[in-house]
């Protein structure tokens, strides 16, 4: 019997994906935008644990791949990987500290961190630029952005489990 | 044995489903051309695209007014340039008349509006509601009244994608105005540079940059923007020329598709005369 909160994660995936790819481009700064999908993940790797964190992640990227039209596989390699990363941190005794604290976006930065990361070798950017400028750009600025959007969201975070 | 199998299993099962996964990922990303992929793709992108495009609708009506108003604007400055080139036109006929030219500056224009938008730094992407059912097939440009967008990389029924010149993927072939040199021009993941553009080259800041006729991609010269900067200019014996676009692809929203494949006809041609021989 597949558990309704696995449905629901999957699902909660394409609204997120219609926010992400219409609304969310206009909050760019100077072409940075948040990742809304990392921050579902990681709030279901971290309560349902790493397995799953790390299958939604596939599930996610695959999806994320066909629908937007990128390099197949990208996504699906670096969204397994975010889920992966975020899973660490789901332990019973912490969870839901790390849910409710600045942990969450601390989890968040650093998933995405890694999801942007992985994101860029697979663009073949021309890397004989600064490689840290680069880094810097592709990576840290997206991952901080959206752990700065899951910090305003911890702000209404009903302090229990929403779904 | 079986025991082994599980105590492994229980040890390590996080990172046993980690290497399975990825091996299915690096074994699809290695079949990104097939057909299947492509297929799923296009049924895929196009049902989500059916839903984006209500939500895109009820959207940019708040941006309408503002469109209006530069709409307006941009009509009135059309009208202006239409009635100098009207003059320019009338000379233009009748010395084609006499050179016995044929008028070819009829393209199909197929208009779309862009449903959603994947600017990530590298890839840039865009969904527009037009396909197959419009006739927009893979390779055709896409363009706004400023210039040159991108490429259509795949099409579904009634909605398909195209890779904006902010991908890295896309390289196209473009040439100075002014010079008539030809470069080859791509995403850097920060800036659109003209690539191995040798140092005799008389690029300057401010040229006017349009796609080449040597293209295998566009028909005819599309603008695409103006050097920024001339760098490298010290070591090598290439430049690298960064170029401004016109097209500012956060904002726009509505573009036209160049109804020609160039590529296809030039296959076509080059396909007789090799069995012609």
């Amino acid at each position: 019997m597949i558990k309704s909160q696995y449905i629901i994660s999957i699902l909660l995936f394409f609204p997120l994906l219609l926010i992400q790819t219409t609304i969310v481009p206009l909050l760019a700064i100077d072409t940075v935008i948040p990742d809304l999908i990392i921050i579902l993940l990681v709030y279901y790797s971290i309560t349902q644990g790493q397995i799953y964190g790390s299958l939604l992640g596939f599930t996610y990227g695959f999806l994320f791949d066909i629908i937007t039209g990128s390099l197949l596989g990208s996504a699906m390699i670096a969204k397994t990987m975010a889920g992966f990363t975020a899973g660490y941190f789901s332990s019973e005794n912490k969870q839901d500290q790390n849910l409710v604290s600045y942990n969450f976006a601390l989890i968040v930065l650093l998933s995405s961190l890694i999801d942007s990361t992985i994101n860029a070798f697979f663009s073949s950017i021309n890397f004989n630029s600064n490689i840290f400028l680069l880094f810097f750009q592709y990576a840290l600025l997206p991952a901080i952005y959206t752990a700065a959007l899951a910090l305003m969201g911890m702000i209404f975070y009903p302090k229990r489990k929403m779904f | 044995m079986i025991r082994f199998f599980v105590s492994v299993w229980e040890n390590f099962k996080e990172y046993i489903v980690l290497v399975v996964l990825l091996i299915v990922s690096l074994i699809l990303l290695s079949q990104n051309s097939s057909q299947g992929i492509q297929k799923v793709r296009s049924i895929a992108f196009g049902t989500f695209a059916t839903v984006t495009s209500v939500f895109t609708d009820v959207f940019n009506i708040s941006n309408l007014k503002n469109e209006n108003e530069n709409l307006r604007r941009t009509n009135a400055e059309m009208m202006l340039h239409l009635s100098r080139l009207r003059e320019y036109a009338i000379v233009n006929e009748d010395l084609k008349g006499l050179l016995a030219l044929k008028d070819s500056s009829t393209f199909p224009l197929i208009s779309a509006t862009i449903v959603s938008k994947s600017l990530t730094k590298s890839q840039g992407t865009i969904t527009l509601n037009a396909g197959n059912n419009q006739s927009v097939k893979v390779g055709m440009p896409v363009i706004t009244d400023k210039g040159m967008v991108g490429i259509i990389y795949s099409t579904a029924d009634n909605y398909s994608i195209a890779r904006t010149l902010t991908n890295v993927d896309l390289k196209v072939t473009v040439k100075s105005e002014r010079t008539r040199e030809n470069a080859v021009l791509k995403w850097n993941g920060e800036w659109l540079v003209m690539i191995n553009v040798p140092k005799t080259f008389d690029l300057k800041k401010g040229d006017r940059i349009v796609t080449s006729e040597i293209s295998s991609i566009i028909p005819f010269p599309l603008p695409v923007g103006l050097v920024y900067e001339i760098g490298n200019v010290e070591k090598g014996i290439f430049n690298e020329v960064k170029v401004q676009p016109f097209v500012d692809f956060q904002k726009t929203e509505n573009v036209f598709i160049l109804g020609i494949v160039k590529s296809k006809e030039i296959d076509d041609i080059e396909f007789n005369l090799l069995n012609r021989q």
